[in-house]
C-alpha cells in the first residue's frame, strides 16, 4: 500500500460502496476505509432503499441467492392516528411485483455487508485486483491537506495518500467539517433523531399478519399521536422474519416537549390499534441515529473542493417529501456520480476544484438535487403542526363518525366532515393548508 | 408487547470492547458548562441511550459507555460543552449493529 491511490473513500456505507463499485469498474486504484468491523456494522436506517438504482449498480441483484435485502415493496400504507383510532390510505399492486423492484427493505448490517462483497468481486475483475482495497475496522481521524488541497488521510499513526478523497462518512460529518466544507457546529434545527426496534416474529405469523407472499413486503408510515405531539412520524417495515419499527423525531421539537424518545416509542407501541398489530413480537435490537430532515439549509456550504468530494448523507442528501423517506437512493447515486467525476479527473490528470465541480453539476442534473429543490415546500409542509397534529386528528374523528352506524337518523357525510373540521381546525385553515400542500407536491 | 425500560432496550445492543475495563471515551462533556451556563439541558432529554442524566439536585452527569453513536447530542448541545468523536475501533466503546 505504499503507492499513491487514485482515490481514498472514507466510509463503506451505501454512498462509499457505490463509489467504490464505480471506481473498480472504471479501473481506478482506490482504498476504501470503513470504521466498522465490516460494512454495515455501524449503520442504521429506517429502511427502504427506494427506486431502481440498485439494479443498475448490481444488475439482476434479485437473482443472488442471498441478495442482502429483506423484502421488496408491493404494499404501501399511510396511517393517520389519534389516541384510539387509525385511518389508513392503503395501496397494494401486483404490478409492483415486477423486477426491477420499486423499493426494497433493507437491514444495513446485512445489506451493506453484501454490497461490499459485490465490490470485492468488482475489484477482483479490475486492473488493480491486488492494489485496490476495502479496509474495515479503521477510523480515519483526519483528511491531510497540502496548500488547501486534500492529499490523503491519517488513521492513528498511519498516513495514506491519494489524488482525490471521497468523504462518505454519514450524517455526523466530522471530516466534512474538518476540511471546511461544513461549519464546525451544525445546529439541531434541520435534524431529527430516529429511534428503532427490530421486533422478531415467527416468519409464518409475520407473513399472515401482513399478507406477505414470498419476498413481498409492506411499508407503513404513521402521522399523528405516534409522536405524542412531537414533530415527526412513525414507520413500520416488514423484514423477512422481523419488522423495523420506530419513530423519526425533530430534535428541536423533542427538546421542547420534555419527552424522551424511548418513552414516546413505548407509547406508540402501546397504542390500542398498534398493540394488536405488534402482538407477540420480541424486541431483538434497539438502535438510534441522527438524520437530516431534508431541509437543504443543513447541507454543506459546498460538496467539492480541491481534491475532495462529499457524498451521501455526509452531504445531507436526504428527503421526506411525504411520498417516501429517501436517503439511501440519494447516497447510491451521489456515490456513483462522485466516482464518475474522479474517473474523468484521472483522465484529465486534474483533481482541482475546477474539474471536481462537475460533481455538483451532475448532481444538480440528477433526480437527487432536482427533487430536493422541487420538494423543499413539501418538506416544510410536512413539518407544520397542522400536518402532524390537526390533520390526523380530523381524519380519525371523521372516520369515527363515518364508519359508525347508530340506528338513528344519519347525518350526510358533508355534515360529518364539517363537524370534524370545526372540532380540529377551520375551513379557512384547511383551505390554506390544502393550497400549500397542493403547491408543494 | 410489554413496555421496555431504557435499560432493557440497551440490553439488546451489542457493544464493542465490553470486556475492557478501561475503554477510551469518544465523547467528552464539559458538564461544568451544562451545570452553570446551560438553561435547557437538552441532552438529558433527547439522548436515546440516556447517557446524559440529571441527579436529584438537577446536575447533569454523562457516561459514554451506553452511547450508541447516534450523534444527537452533538447537535442538541449549542453551548459547546460536547466534544464528539467516533470511538476508536481498538480501544473505544461503541456499537456493532446486528441488524441496523
Amino acid at each position: 500500500m505504499e503507492d499513491k491511490f487514485d482515490c481514498i473513500i472514507i466510509g463503506g456505507g451505501i454512498a462509499g460502496l457505490s463509489a467504490a463499485m464505480t471506481l473498480a469498474r472504471n479501473n481506478a486504484k482506490f482504498l476504501l476505509i470503513e470504521r466498522g468491523e465490516f460494512s454495515g456494522a455501524k449503520n442504521v436506517s429506517g429502511g427502504v432503499l427506494w427506486g431502481e438504482g440498485l439494479s443498475k449498480l448490481v444488475p439482476e441483484y434479485w437473482n443472488d441467492e442471498d441478495a442482502g435485502f429483506e423484502r421488496y415493496i408491493n404494499h404501501r400504507r399511510l396511517t393517520f392516528m389519534d389516541g384510539d383510532s387509525t385511518f389508513s390510505i392503503d395501496f397494494k399492486s401486483e404490478s409492483f411485483n415486477e423486477q426491477p423492484y420499486k423499493g426494497i427493505i433493507v437491514l444495513r448490517s446485512k445489506f451493506d455487508n453484501w454490497l461490499s462483497e459485490k465490490v470485492m468481486e468488482a475489484i477482483e475483475e479490475s486492473d488493480y485486483a491486488d492494489e485496490s482495497f476495502l479496509a474495515p475496522n479503521i477510523l480515519v481521524e483526519e483528511v491531510l491537506m497540502d496548500g488547501g488541497k486534500a492529499v490523503g488521510i491519517r488513521a492513528g499513526e498511519e498516513k495514506f495518500y491519494a489524488d482525490s478523497i471521497i468523504i462518505a462518512e454519514g450524517v455526523n460529518n466530522l471530516l466534512t467539517r474538518q476540511v471546511g466544507l461544513q461549519n464546525k457546529y451544525v445546529p439541531a434545527d434541520a435534524l431529527a433523531v430516529g429511534v428503532k426496534e427490530i421486533i422478531r416474529y415467527d416468519q409464518k405469523v409475520l407473513e399472515d399478519r401482513f399478507q406477505l407472499n414470498g419476498l413481498s413486503g409492506m411499508s407503513n408510515e404513521f402521522i399523528g399521536t405516534a409522536t405524542q405531539g412531537v414533530e415527526g412520524g412513525g414507520f413500520l417495515y416488514t423484514n423477512k422474519d422481523t419488522i423495523s419499527f420506530g419513530l423519526v423525531l425533530s430534535m428541536i421539537s423533542l427538546r421542547d416537549s420534555g419527552l424522551k424518545p424511548y418513552d414516546i416509542l413505548n407509547e406508540f407501541k402501546a397504542h390500542p390499534v398498534l398493540k394488536d398489530t405488534l402482538k407477540g413480537g420480541e424486541v431483538i435490537e434497539y438502535s438510534a441515529h441522527a438524520v437530516s430532515t431534508g431541509d437543504m439549509k443543513v447541507m454543506p456550504k459546498e460538496i467539492y473542493s480541491d481534491g475532495v468530494l462529499v457524498a451521501g448523507e455526509a452531504a445531507n442528501l436526504l428527503m421526506n417529501s411525504g411520498k417516501a423517506i429517501q436517503g439511501m437512493d440519494y447516497a447510491m447515486h451521489s456515490g456513483i456520480l462522485a466516482a464518475e467525476t474522479i474517473v474523468e479527473a484521472k483522465t484529465k490528470k486534474d483533481f482541482s476544484a475546477g474539474t471536481l465541480k462537475n460533481y455538483r453539476t451532475k448532481l444538480e442534473d440528477s433526480f437527487v438535487l432536482k427533487d430536493m429543490k422541487n420538494f423543499q415546500g413539501a418538506v416544510d409542509f410536512l413539518h407544520s403542526k397542522q400536518m402532524f397534529q390537526t390533520v390526523p386528528g380530523l381524519v380519525c374523528d371523521f372516520g369515527k363518525q363515518f364508519f359508525s352506524i347508530k340506528n338513528e337518523p344519519t347525518p350526510k357525510t358533508r355534515e360529518m366532515l364539517s363537524k370534524s373540521v370545526k372540532k380540529h381546525s377551520s375551513y379557512w385553515e384547511l383551505l390554506k393548508l390544502g393550497l400549500k400542500g397542493a403547491r408543494s407536491l | 408487547m410489554k413496555k421496555l425500560s431504557i435499560a432493557e432496550r440497551l440490553g439488546k445492543v451489542t457493544y464493542l470492547n465490553q470486556g475492557k475495563t478501561e475503554a477510551k471515551p469518544h465523547i467528552i462533556v464539559d458538564t461544568d458548562i451544562c451545570n452553570t451556563e446551560c438553561g435547557h439541558k437538552a441532552t438529558t432529554r433527547v439522548c436515546p441511550a440516556n447517557c446524559y442524566t440529571l441527579d436529584d439536585v438537577g446536575k447533569v452527569h454523562f457516561q459514554f459507555e451506553d452511547c450508541i453513536e447516534c450523534g444527537t447530542c452533538m447537535y442538541a448541545c449549542d453551548m459547546n460543552a460536547v466534544t464528539w468523536n467516533y470511538p476508536d475501533p481498538e480501544t473505544g466503546r461503541g456499537v456493532k449493529w446486528n441488524f441496523g
